[in-house]
This record gives C-alpha cells, structure tokens and sequence, in this order.
C-alpha cells in the first residue's frame, strides 16, 4: 500500500474514532434537555480536547526522537513533563494566580519548568566528547526523578486539599467541562504542528546527523532552538491543563515509523491523526473499563506504555 | 579562487586543532590532504563547511568570508562526504539522495524535472541504480559509501570535499572510487577536496598535496613532487622504500617494514 493510501486510511479511522467516541456508553436515560446537555457540554469538548492533547503529546515525542537520534527520547523521558509538573505543582502550591494573554499562572510555570528541565537536557547533551544516547537517557531520569521528588516535597509541605488535588492532576486527566479548556490548548498545539511541518525537511536531515545536516546547508543551531521551545511550550501547556499524560509522544511516533517510514513530511500528519485518536482510544476507555466510575487516562496510557517502553528497550539493545 | 585559506587556526576550548594553515584551490583542482592520525585533516575539512568555526586566519570561499555565508548558501557551493559510511542510517537510498536537494529548495518550492535529473545523474555515475530502493542499513560499506558519494553529487556543487572515502573498501571498491573522483575532476570539472592516507593515491591522481602534522602544515606543493623519503619518514615516523611504477614512470612509496 502506497503512503498516501495509508495517509487517506488513517484519516478515515481518526473520523470514525472521534465521531463514534461520544456516543460509546450513552444511555438513553433522562429527559432531552440532560442528554443534549451530556453530549455537547461534556462528551464533545472531552473528545475534542483528547484529541487535540494527544496530538500534541504525540507531535512533541516525534520531534524528540528525531532531534536527539533515539527511539526512547521523548519530552517524558528526558524529564521535560516533570518539570513542566513540578512549574505547575509550583502555582498550586503558592497559590498565585494572575493571568497574562489569557494563561493562567499555572500554564506560565509550566512552561517555565518544562523550559528549565529541557536547557538542562541540551546544555548537557552539548557535551559532545563521549556523550552517547545512553547518557543522554540517564541524564533524563535523573532530571525527571529529581523534578519528581521536589514535587513530592511540595505535596508534604501542602495541606490536604492542596496535595489531593495536586495527586489527582499528575494522574493526567481529560475531564472537561465546555470549550474553555479547548479554547487555550489549541492555538498551542496549531502553533507547535505549524512550525514543525514548516521545518519537516530539517528534521529529515537531522536524523541523518548534525554534520551531515550542516553540510546540506540547514542551521541547525536555530532549528534546534525553535523546535526546542514550540515543544516546550506545547508540553508546558498540556501538562499544564491535562497533568503529565505518559508515553503518548512515546509509543505513537514509533507506531506511526513502522506503518509510514522515516520521512516526516509524512510521519507528521500521521503522528498528528493517530496521536489524537490514539489519545481520545485511551480516554473512552478509561470511561468504560470501571463506568460509571472512570479512571484517569494517565492510568491507561502509562499501562499500554510501560511495556511498550520494555519492548523498545529490548529491540534498541539487541540493534546496538 | 574558489577557496582561499590564509593563516587558519581552530580551537577547541585552548586546544589548539590546527594552527596557521594556508591553501588554495581553484575550480578543477584536486587537492589531497595527508597526515598521521589526529594531525587535524579532518578538522580542516569541518571548516569549509562551517561545522567548526575558525578562531583566527581568513577563509574565503567564492571572494567571500566563510563567516558572512549561510549555511544553505554555502551548501550550494560545497558538499561534503564524511569518514563513516552511512551504514547506521535506516533511510531508503532514493530518500536520502534526495534530501541532499535541500539547498536548492524553499519550503513552498516544488520539486522540479531539474531535481530529477540531478538526482538520477548522481545515481547513475556513482552505480548506485541497482539498490536505490533499499535501506542504507542493509547495504555493504562499499555501497553505502557510494551513496554518500551520490548523495553530494545530487547537492549538485563545484566542490566536493571527501573525508577518507576509502577507508574501509577492498581493493576493488577503492579503485572504483578513486576513479570515480578522478572522473568528476576531469570530466564533470569539479574542484575536488579529499583527505587520504593512501600516499600513491594522493602523488599519482591529486594536483596538489596538503601535508599535515601535529595541526601545522609540513608540506603544501605539487603532487608529483609529494614522494621524498625524508618528508614521509617525518610526516610518519616511518622509513619507506620507492620503486619505480611498472606502467608509468612515477614513483611509488611502500612502508618499508623491515
């Protein structure tokens, strides 16, 4: 099957996943005005915000393992979300809140913690003598569990109230109400998938090395820079409304390689459709498996992802 | 003069990676850079283009200073074949030649019938057509090389610097691409850059020899004159016997291992 077949199929699946999702464990019950309600208050913005999140997360992971040559470097691994989380921990824990441009005190440390975890990464990965994938991973969890344990630090200091909801919202969640949530996400994850497409070539060299790609005449000292921060803020962002939802960025980029190739003029719109249905998958069944109670999709992605995170380990071991 | 280097020096923080270097190439030369290993050939290569910065000393490509070009200019200009094969690449050969059109491309531009062509032509000198819709990863270190080649032909520049690119060939793939460079430098005129450490390649096919030693230059004139016992044993630290080449009156220089 030729690409733009496989392109056209994946859009069809996406359509169906965001049109069937609604309506997945609607009962009929109570009166029109409840179900009309259901469906456009909550069920539409809910898929609509998964969507736009998980294609987001998903668009982020693929510039990582592209920028840094890794399959397993994504803005979760190399500590990126945990320190856009500790950003956020941050603000509920002071309690600050203000809003510049129509974003909340909580989004602005995000992305403040996810900008300081990811020049940690990158001044690190500067090192170029000796520095290998490896380092650069191990680098990523010491980054990620020291954010993580600063967290926890801030959750003992908090009270109760403060740390439930604190807990609640690292679990990730999709739960909204309207389009408000929506409203600040997408200009976000539209910029992030804009400048992306837009350096879709570079990023092709650049899986080729960073000599290589100096040579055919990119810059890659600026594109580094620009893709550095539109995932930043793109993650800071997410993080900030949905809580660090896990291996997203992770497993769909990769999926998306094995079925479409390495060229990103493709693998982008790919990773952009599969990465949202993949996403608002996970948060329909989060909402079925224990209903009418519902779990957090954080739970759900991060059970898929483990093991799917072992099994890459494993082949990425095995080819080097 | 298409690349004129006065006086060059790179460090890397206070390590001093070559010092004062000076050279010349006009279109159509074939210059050969030798030297021991870390002698800094390769970084003289990374300068021209601009992955290592220069510290001090002038570099002009074109009539102009290397440090007022970007990188997409320059790339127009000169293209480069690195020291490792390309075997660790997982694209399929036809995708990676063409990228190497990037240069000539804006991010609205179409791709052209021009395109093609380039790209096919590179395909077709360097043989590269039988396996051009494998993996880069499946293929020998002959072929892959090959593509490499292929893939700064497509970039379609009056330079091509070469970094070693026979190091890991047989006999057999290191004449085919020795003579493959010997064709773009005669037949398609382009000014050729390449660093060796076969020294008969170097005297019998380049125009000129770059000696290098310890970042400096030891010698810099031309190839027929490249071959002395005393400039080899200090450029190497090794004596090396010469006999006289069987078809043709030029020397050539075996280490003598005795």
């Amino acid at each position: 099957m030729s690409i733009k077949l496989k392109l056209i199929a994946l859009s069809l699946f996406t359509i169906l996943v965001v049109i069937i999702s609604p309506w997945l464990d609607f009962s009929a019950a109570g009166s029109a005005d409840i179900q009309q309600m259901i469906i456009y208050e909550l069920r539409i913005p809910r898929v609509l915000f998964a969507f736009t999140a998980g294609c987001g997360l998903a668009l982020c992971g693929m510039v990582f393992q592209a920028m840094f040559r890794n399959p397993l470097a994504t803005p979760f691994t190399l500590g990126v979300a945990s320190g856009a989380s500790l950003g956020a921990a941050i603000s509920v824990y002071t309690g600050i809140s203000f809003t510049i441009l129509g974003l909340s005190a909580t989004s602005l440390s995000a992305f403040a913690g996810a900008l300081i975890a990811i020049s940690f990464v990158y001044s690190i990965s500067r090192f170029r003598f000796g520095f290998s994938g490896e380092t650069l991973l191990l680098t990523g969890v010491a980054i990620s569990f020291f954010f993580s344990s600063l967290i926890l630090f801030i959750q003992y200091l908090s009270n109760v109230a403060d740390s439930f909801q604190i807990i609640r919202w690292l679990m990730g969640s999709l739960t909204v109400v309207g389009y408000q949530e929506l409203k600040q996400l997408l200009p976000f994850v539209t910029l992030t998938a804009v400048v992306i497409i837009y350096l879709s070539r570079e990023l092709n060299l650049l899986m080729a090395g960073d000599e290589i790609a100096t040579s055919r005449g990119v810059s890659v000292k600026y594109v580094r820079y620009a893709l550095f921060f539109v995932t930043s803020l793109c993650v800071g962002a997410i993080v900030a409304l949905c809580g660090p939802i896990g291996f997203v960025g992770m497993m769909v980029p990769h999926i998306c390689r094995l079925i479409i190739g390495e060229d990103h003029r493709y693998l982008i719109p790919a990773t952009l459709l599969f990465g949202g249905s993949f996403l608002v998958i996970c948060d329909t069944l989060a909402r079925l498996v224990i209903a009418p109670a519902e779990l957090p999709v954080g739970v759900i992605t991060t059970l898929l992802g483990g093991p799917f995170f072992l099994w890459l380990l494993m082949r990425y071991k095995s080819q080097h | 003069m298409l690349i004129n280097a006065q006086d060059i020096s790179v460090r890397i923080s206070d390590k001093k990676l070559i010092e004062s270097i000076s050279c010349n190439a006009a279109q159509g030369d074939y210059l050969c850079i030798v030297g021991p290993n870390g002698s800094g050939k390769s970084t003289f290569l990374k300068t021209l283009i601009a992955i290592l910065p220069i510290h001090s000393g002038k570099l002009m490509i074109d009539g102009q200073s290397i440090s007022q070009y970007r990188h997409k200019k320059l790339a127009r200009l000169i293209s480069y074949v690195p020291q490792n094969g390309g075997n660790h690449l997982t694209f399929i050969v036809d995708d990676y030649v063409r990228m190497a059109r990037y240069s000539h491309h804006h991010v609205f531009s179409e791709w052209q019938t021009h395109d093609n062509e380039v790209v096919e032509n590179a395909l077709n000198i360097t043989e590269c057509q039988a396996f051009r819709y494998r993996k880069m990863s499946t293929l020998s270190g002959g072929e892959c090389q090959r593509v490499m080649i292929a893939a700064a032909l497509a970039q379609d520049t009056p330079v091509l610097v070469l970094d070693e690119p026979t190091a890991f060939l047989d006999p057999h793939h290191q004449v085919a691409v020795h003579q493959l460079i010997r064709k773009l430098n005669q037949q398609h005129n382009k000014t050729i850059i390449e660093v060796t450490h076969d020294i008969n390649h170097a005297a019998q096919h380049s125009k000129h020899v770059l000696a290098l030693l310890d970042g400096k230059c030891l010698w810099h004139g031309p190839a027929e004159q490249f071959l002395n016992a005393e400039r080899l044993q200090q450029l190497y630290q090794q004596a090396f016997v010469f006999a006289k080449h069987p078809h043709h009156d030029r020397l050539i220089a075996v280490a003598d291992e005795s």
